[in-house]
């Protein structure tokens, strides 16, 4: 109960970040994705069913907040979530070295399927054209920033996990 | 069964949620989506946290101002230099209140020259994504905003809003790609559509070949999409490409605004809100 209390918490907090503190790095027009970065943690560490209602949520924020139609970013983040979490099952990832390396994969992942809903369901005339610039730039952000987020989870993560044991 | 549910149960969910997600997409894209049950109560919740974080930000930046200023005064001594910090603060407050007080001089002058119905708003959050430009403002249909109203700056056209609530709008910027604007070079009338691109910034699509369009030319809005009221500035001609074959030439928008640097926006409408459907 309290795990899930501190990831809808963190799940405010980066969505509020993201619109509004992240914007002030000097990083362009490129936006850290740390919702992307906290699915990525859900589907490697926390996989439970909350954590793909979650990452669900956490799309159709994006979408609420940024997107000209909805459900774009809920599928988007659904499916790094899938894809995360089905690999999770083959390889066991816990260095921050890997860790970034997934992120920076599913960021891929993320890209492709707005490219592909984009171009299926709005017939977006261009959306190709420049594009793969923009996802290995934010690949690459999301990639840097997520040993740190990472780090940040776990400890929470273990703290509750520690008081919740019996003594 | 029950067994195979209960193991499989994250897979099954991640699979549901994908495939409701596609249906929330479909059900958008051909405009069956009429009601947004959660998209409200999310901007509601987010709207006083952005704006604390805003307020934060402001007093953030005016630290790192004063810390600035603090650098490279070691040497002067301590009164004097309490009374420069003094003094460049009050300086930083007339500053920003003469920058405030210009703009909203600058919006009410050119509110005057709008459609009645002009509405202010000020922006309280940005895009939460590096693929959409996109903003939210302070005020929603509470205040009279509908979906389809234009966003302007004393300086030119901003975007379009694509959602509203009681309490907050989204608006769709001129430089994403979804955005379309219908402008007219105003020296040879051309006409195209403005739009954002990922690749090199605003593009003009749609300009025929046979078009005069010069580099420098101003792109005003022509009026004709409904939204934008005639004559406001987009932006000027960046770049002019005609290519050997093809129907259309290529042409590049500087635009007039720079959505990054807004604070305040009005917003008009060509027409006024027309009743629920």
């Amino acid at each position: 109960m309290k795990l899930s209390l501190l990831f809808l918490l963190v799940g405010f907090l980066v969505v509020l970040l993201q619109t509004t503190f992240l914007h002030l790095l000097p990083l362009g027009p490129i936006v850290p994705d740390l919702i992307l970065v906290l699915c990525v943690y859900w589907g490697l560490n926390h996989p439970t069913v909350g954590a793909v209602l979650g990452s669900f949520l956490l799309g159709y924020s994006v979408d609420v907040f940024s997107s000209p139609v909805l459900g774009l970013n809920a599928f988007a983040m659904s499916l790094v979530f899938l894809a995360v979490y089905l690999s999770s099952r083959c390889i066991w990832i816990h260095s921050p070295l890997l860790s970034s390396a997934v992120v920076f994969f599913a960021s891929w992942i993320k890209g492709a399927a707005l490219i592909l809903v984009g171009t299926l369901f709005f017939a977006v005339e261009g959306l190709w054209i420049g594009v793969l610039k923009y996802i290995f730039l934010e690949a690459l952000a999301a990639a840097i920033l997520a040993p740190v987020v990472f780090a940040l989870l776990r400890r929470g993560q273990s703290l509750l996990e520690e008081v919740r044991m019996p003594l | 069964m029950l067994a195979f549910l209960r193991r499989n149960q994250v897979l099954l969910t991640s699979f549901v949620c994908v495939l409701f997600s596609l249906y929330i997409l479909s059900a958008a894209a051909r405009g069956h989506l009429s009601r947004d049950p959660i998209g409200p109560l999310l901007l509601g919740l987010m709207r006083p946290l952005q704006i604390a974080a805003l307020g934060t930000i402001g007093k953030l930046l005016e630290l790192q101002g004063k810390y600035m200023a603090f650098k490279g005064i070691a040497s002067e001594n301590e009164r004097l230099k309490g009374r420069i910090v003094e003094l460049e603060a009050e300086r930083n407050r007339l500053l920003e209140a003469e920058a405030t007080n210009r703009r909203l001089r600058e919006l009410l002058d050119f509110r005057s020259q709008l459609p009645p119905g002009a509405v202010t708003a000020a922006v309280i959050g940005n895009s939460a994504s590096t693929w959409f430009r996109s903003f939210i403002l302070d005020k929603g249909s509470a205040d009279g905003l509908f979906k389809g109203m234009a966003v302007v700056s004393p300086v030119g056209v901003v975007g379009q809003i694509v959602s509203v609530t009681s309490r907050s709008a989204k608006v769709l910027l001129i430089t994403d790609p979804h955005s379309g604007v219908d402008v007219m070079v105003q020296r040879s009338r051309a006409r195209g559509i403005v739009s954002g691109s990922l690749d090199s910034g605003p593009i003009m699509k749609y300009a025929k070949r046979s078009e005069d369009i010069q580099e420098g030319d101003r792109l005003i809005t022509s009026g004709l999409d409904g939204i934008f009221p005639k004559g406001l500035l987009v932006g000027t001609v960046a770049k002019v490409r005609k290519k050997s074959f093809g129907l259309f030439q290529y042409v590049e928008v500087a635009l007039a605004v720079d959505p990054a640097q807004l604070e305040e926006v009005l917003l008009v409408s060509a027409e006024a809100p027309g009743p629920k459907k």
